[in-house]
């Protein structure tokens, strides 16, 4: 088969252009806000900030922390997404919904109550474990949705060559396990909440201790710059992970493929699956079940309920239609232009991504303030916060649907006559609208759970199923907890189901 | 394409629906600009029945605003004159320092300010404390029958890795700052250090140090007194095997911190910002936050909850709780240990 | 008509296309052929819009389309696996181009590429030449100015390929089209076009129609390339060749003849079929077979000479009555193509 050419030498049409230089500078915002509060501090600052030998341990921490849970979700994610697409596994419907269940968990609830069933899991090990379990689905959906796209004449024509099935099909997954990776590892970096309930220092310790002990903005600032600029290192690692790979599938509908018969490892298989359900999604609703029936402050409120359920799934969809339509046209451009402009406009996306929640909610707050003060404080606003902190997720799934068509069919297009804003409308789009989709419902689920930025952002008033649940929790009243916590497991199954089933 | 066009269609509709309810999720508290807006620190789970007798009580409408009370400071000095808060209710008097450092709050009437003992108000009149928590060793008596009297007994080889602190957590290092006023910097230092050879287990917060005692993790631990009436009330006292020590004879883990009030120096409702802050100056409140977190009232003439050791009786070191200089040594201090 | 004239483009350091030109007029199916590499492809781009030349003009229909974007080039593309729109059904693939309710024209364009009825399947029900067809009503539904058609059989099954050849020559002469094939396969630009450009390193090194590109190719490189040839040292004086067969005589009016009377030192290339075998003994020349490919219609027989350092592959009509092993006497029929040496 000739290797199809997977960008275009077409100059990028200022339909996509302009759009996406909007999404490149809300997405830079918080940098800019970074930079002023640097700027604030001055050069001594920042040496004193960065040159601090706890800086560097904590650094060191943090990187660990990625690198391991990064590589778990990547053994966890392929192996799963490969099981549940390829194989005979029993209950393969069943599985991939479970499998993308645990982004509805909360990281800072499964750390509680992890530590809660077993007090001793703590530190290193207890972080990896949850930030693991609540992150591969970052992996095993672009995977999943990889596999079932790919040409399986492909792993035959290397079987009969006598290579091993299982390395070409990781050869051609190369860009989807990167890109899942590299959210997860810039999740990691982000994430506060589950690992100081594990007692585990990582980076972002220091920063929210900037924040809480010296309520002291630009030691906090700097610090966010340094994550931003290891953000940098780990892209440029990503870049050349994924490779110059094309891998479109060739253009005609790739045919279903035969599942692979498990045999004898039919029972290794549903183990496998089964326990990373079991950890990863019956554990926690478990132990809601548990806070449910032993807290004396359980109480049902239907209404605050009811309430918090509306406006979480209200602001959730504004955010993940949002994040959505700000990431479509920087995905195309990264799928289908070669150019450094188009390159540098998908990379901004994905610059503040590691960021802790509160900078970026602070850096809205900046803004908001001085320039667009009407929606301070509104939905809209938050909205537009949650795109900026999720943003990476889409353009990925943008990205990587896009890049499974074949560019061809884009130019056949325009030879027939249609201008590129059409093409995108009925080719580019319809296309990828199963991949554009799941980005869709990955982002909604990753709103309804968000914490620091809704607190700061949300209307006065407004109680989201998360806040709810920092606020029972954060009085001890884990019974009164439960209901929300179980409410937004249920909400995200929603989702969660959606995304599964696709594989299929 | 028509179908995708639809659904776009379809879920912005859904989405502007649900904004407006989301919105105006508490109904009548959609934003108003004749409300009070109060920044809150604390936990709406307390505030929010003594909010609803508030404005029962002041005729004012409030609307409350909860979060993180170092993340509402942070995000009031980000805000500056175009805040929307009128008042800011902290957790803890080092984030109204900060704020009043600034020049962010405005300074009370002598009246209000009155009403609370001196050392647990702003020298300038910014704030005023509402309640006070005092540091406590929270043990376990199934392993320490007897109670322990002072942070410095925390040090013995004995407890190696038995011990449990939360060094980011603010009234910890509240009590750092005593630690170092009281027993001066060297002795600090020393004692910091030797806590933290002894192992000394780092928690996020005080809960987390209190499920870890009644859990047999670790023996003692240092907290403010009322996490422990709080999971009483939640778990029931046969959950909460752990006990309360609190400590006598001017040790600096007796030190009595403030959860206070300070009102916005831009706020647009000055005067009904005011009621709010005599409102929980104000008999009503002082006896809601006793009686419901067995906290000390502030105001003479509310009584403490019979369980509780008399505020009079703790004999805690007496500093400036919101100096914000003599937080930032404490902060310092604890770097140079390396604990945040 | 399509005119493209001086064409160059580099990417980075490559100069992909040097100085090309090609002309194809009204209704004419043109080829270009050439090996992989030589910048067909991206010629075939530029003309579609898809690349911008460096430098050099194309016209389609007497209208300069250098600077305007594909979608207003009126070229009519049929890429290399059909390329449907997987999304769309038949009816609305060959209606893409044309303005909404073209009902009739989408069915005239069906029954043109021999479809009618298949409307409302999806591409992926279709045979691969089915999809070929379906690609092709779809780029002339809107009535072209040229249709660029890229390797567009290389993806079929070779019994499947000869049948959609002659298909869309068929519908691409019924339909009038001015169309150009980009192929590296000589026996499809060959068979299907009525004028062939040759095509190497980013030049045009030959234009003409099949015969004579075959016949009288530009130089060795054309010779060998269009079709298989045995080459030999030879040098040439007075109309003939000699060399390890002997004295052959050399095509009057080759490109490359000599008109001379001293000799010229060069190679002669021989066709398969020039090559004739009989009983040993009746010939000058005598070899060994050691190899015969049957292929129905005709036979390749490879002999080795004793004189020839490689063997010869001789083509006959029909069955060919030898085995391995046998002797045979190999006769040149007509004459050689001389290339002088440099």
């Amino acid at each position: 088969m000739v290797a199809q050419r997977v960008r275009t030498a077409l100059r990028p049409p200022p339909i996509l252009v302009g759009p996406a230089v909007v999404t490149a500078v809300l997405a830079l915002l918080p940098l800019v806000y970074l930079g002023v509060r640097v700027a604030e501090g001055g050069p001594g600052v920042v040496a004193d900030v960065v040159l601090r030998p706890r800086t560097f341990e904590l650094v060191a921490a943090s990187l660990g922390l990625a690198a391991t849970v990064t590589a778990l979700c990547v053994v966890l994610g392929v192996s799963l997404a490969w099981l549940v697409v390829r194989t005979d596994l029993p209950g393969r419907r069943m599985w991939s919904v479970l499998a993308a269940l645990p982004l509805a968990v909360p990281s800072y609830v499964a750390a509680y109550t992890w530590v809660a069933a077993f007090p001793w899991l703590e530190g290193f090990a207890g972080s990896v474990l949850v930030l693991t379990l609540v992150s591969y689905p970052y992996v095993y959906l672009p995977v999943a949705a990889a596999l079932a796209r790919l040409d399986p004449g492909m792993e035959d024509v290397a079987r009969s060559l006598g290579r091993s099935r299982f390395g070409v099909v990781i050869r051609q997954l190369r860009p989807s396990v990167a890109a899942g990776g590299l959210l997860v590892a810039l999740y990691v970096l982000a994430e506060f909440g589950a690992v100081s309930i594990m007692r585990f220092d990582v980076f972002t310790t220091v920063i929210y201790t900037s924040y809480r002990a010296s309520f002291d903005r630009t030691p906090a600032a700097v610090l966010g710059g340094v994550l931003v600029l290891i953000t940098l290192v780990i892209m440029m690692l990503e870049a050349r992970s994924r490779g110059r790979a094309a891998y479109a599938s060739r253009s005609g509908t790739p045919r279903r493929p035969t599942p692979i018969p498990l045999g004898a490892w039919r029972g290794p298989a549903l183990a496998w699956s089964g326990l990373a359900a079991a950890l990863a999604v019956a554990f926690p609703l478990v132990s809601i079940g548990y806070w449910l029936l032993q807290g004396s402050s359980t109480r049902l409120d239907p209404g605050a309920l009811g309430q918090a359920a509306i406006a979480t799934l209200g602001v959730s969809a504004g955010g993940a239609l949002l994040t959505t339509v700000l990431a479509v046209p920087v995905g195309i451009l990264a799928a289908r232009y070669r150019t450094r402009f188009a390159a540098f406009l998908e990379q901004s996306t994905y610059l503040v991504h590691a960021l802790p929640g509160i900078v970026i909610a602070l850096a809205f707050v900046f803004f908001a303030v001085r320039y667009a003060y009407p929606l301070y404080q509104r939905t809209p606003l938050l909205v537009l916060a949650y795109a900026v902190l999720f943003l990476p997720a889409a353009v990925g799934a943008v990205r990587a649907s896009v890049m499974q068509s074949p560019p061809v069919l884009e130019e056949v297009a325009r030879s027939l006559g249609r201008r590129p804003s059409a093409v995108v409308r009925t080719v580019t789009l319809p296309l990828a609208l199963p991949g554009v989709l799941a980005g869709a419902a990955l982002v909604f689920l990753t709103c309804m759970k968000e914490l620091p930025a809704t607190l700061m952002l949300r209307p006065t008033g407004m109680e989201t199923l998360a806040t709810e649940l920092w606020t029972q929790t954060g009085s001890g009243a884990y019974g009164a907890a439960a209901p929300y916590a179980a409410l937004l497991m249920v909400l995200a199954a929603i989702p969660g189901y959606l995304l599964g089933r696709r594989s299929h | 394409m028509r179908r995708l066009l639809a659904t776009v269609l379809a879920s912005a509709t859904l989405l502007i629906s649900a904004c407006g309810g989301g919105g105006g999720g508490g109904g009548e508290e959609s934003f108003d600009d004749e409300s009070v807006v109060i920044y809150s620190g604390r936990n709406k789970n307390l505030l929010g029945p003594l909010i609803d007798k508030m404005k029962t009580a002041t005729g004012v409408n409030v609307q409350v605003r909860y979060g993180d009370s170092a993340e509402l400071a942070a995000q009031l000095l980000e805000e500056g004159d175009r805040t929307r808060a009128d008042v800011f209710f902290s957790q803890d008097a080092g984030a109204l320092g900060a704020l009043a450092k600034e020049g962010r709050l405005t300074a009370l009437p002598q009246g209000s300010l009155d009403k609370v003992p001196a050392k647990y108000r702003a020298a300038d009149g910014t704030w005023a404390g509402v309640s006070g928590r005092s540091r406590v060793i929270v043990y376990d008596p199934r392993v320490l029958p007897e109670q322990p009297k002072s942070v410095f007994e925390l040090t013995d080889p004995k407890w190696s890795g038995k011990v449990g602190w939360a060094p980011t957590n603010a009234s910890f290092q509240a009590f750092v700052t005593a630690l170092r006023v009281v027993q001066g910097e060297e002795k600090a230092k020393e004692w910091l250090t030797a806590m933290k050879n002894n192992g000394t287990k780092t928690y996020p917060n005080n809960v987390g140090i209190l499920n870890a005692v009644d859990e047999g993790q670790i023996t003692m631990g240092l907290i403010n007194h009322y996490y422990w009436y709080e999971k009483v009330a939640e778990k029931g006292a046969a959950a909460v095997p752990s006990k309360l020590a609190f400590l006598p004879g001017g040790d600096p883990g007796a030190l009595v911190n403030v959860a206070g009030a300070g009102i916005v120096k831009t706020s647009k409702h000055a005067a009904n910002a005011q009621k709010v802050v005599d409102y929980l100056l104000g008999a009503e409140a002082q006896k809601y936050f006793a009686d419901e977190t067995k906290e000390y009232p502030l105001v003479a003439g509310v009584a403490v909850d019979p369980g509780l050791p008399a505020l009079d009786s703790l004999k805690g070191p007496e500093i400036d709780l919101a100096r914000l200089d003599s937080l930032s040594k404490t902060l310092d201090l604890l770097k140079e240990v390396g604990l945040v | 008509m399509l005119v493209a004239r001086n064409i160059t483009k580099r990417f980075g350091a490559v100069e992909v296309l040097r100085g090309v030109g090609l002309t194809v007029s009204d209704g004419a199916f043109a080829a270009v052929l050439g090996p992989s590499g030589c910048g067909k492809t991206t010629l075939l781009r530029i003309v579609a819009g898809f690349e911008r030349a460096d430098s050099g003009s194309v016209s389609i229909g007497g209208r300069s389309v250098g600077d305007l974007p594909p979608e207003r080039r009126k070229v009519g593309i049929v890429p290399q696996e059909a390329a449907l729109f997987p999304h769309l059904t038949v009816s609305r693939n060959v209606g893409y181009g044309l303005p909404r309710g073209s009902r009739e024209r989408i069915e005239e364009m069906l029954g043109l590429v021999g479809l009618a009825g298949f409307g409302d399947r999806m591409p992926h029900e279709l045979s691969g030449g089915q999809q070929q067809r379906v690609a092709l009503a779809r780029a002339l539904a809107p009535g072209p100015g040229v249709v660029l058609l890229d390797e567009p059989f290389s993806a079929l099954d070779r019994g499947l390929r000869s049948v959609v050849r002659d298909d869309v020559r068929d519908v691409l002469k019924r339909a009038g089209a001015t169309a150009v094939l980009v192929t590296h396969d000589q026996e499809e630009a060959l068979s299907m076009a009525d004028e062939v450009a040759v095509m190497r390193e980013g030049r045009i090194v030959q234009v003409g129609t099949p015969a004579a590109v075959y016949g009288t190719p530009a130089d060795l490189r054309v010779a060998t390339f269009v079709g298989e040839a045995v080459v030999l040292p030879a040098s040439a004086s007075g109309g003939a060749a000699d060399c390890a067969l002997g004295r052959i005589p050399v095509r009057t009016g080759a490109v490359a003849g000599n008109g001379g009377t001293s000799p010229a030192a060069g190679h002669v290339a021989l066709r398969p079929e020039q090559f004739r075998l009989g009983h040993p003994g009746d010939d000058r020349l005598r070899g060994r077979v050691e190899r015969v490919e049957f292929f129905g219609h005709d036979a390749v027989v490879t002999v080795r000479l004793p004189q020839m350092p490689a063997p010869v592959r001789a083509r006959t009509a029909g069955e060919a009555p030898y085995h391995p092993g046998d002797e045979v006497g190999v006769h040149v029929e007509g004459a050689a193509l001389f290339y002088r040496e440099g």
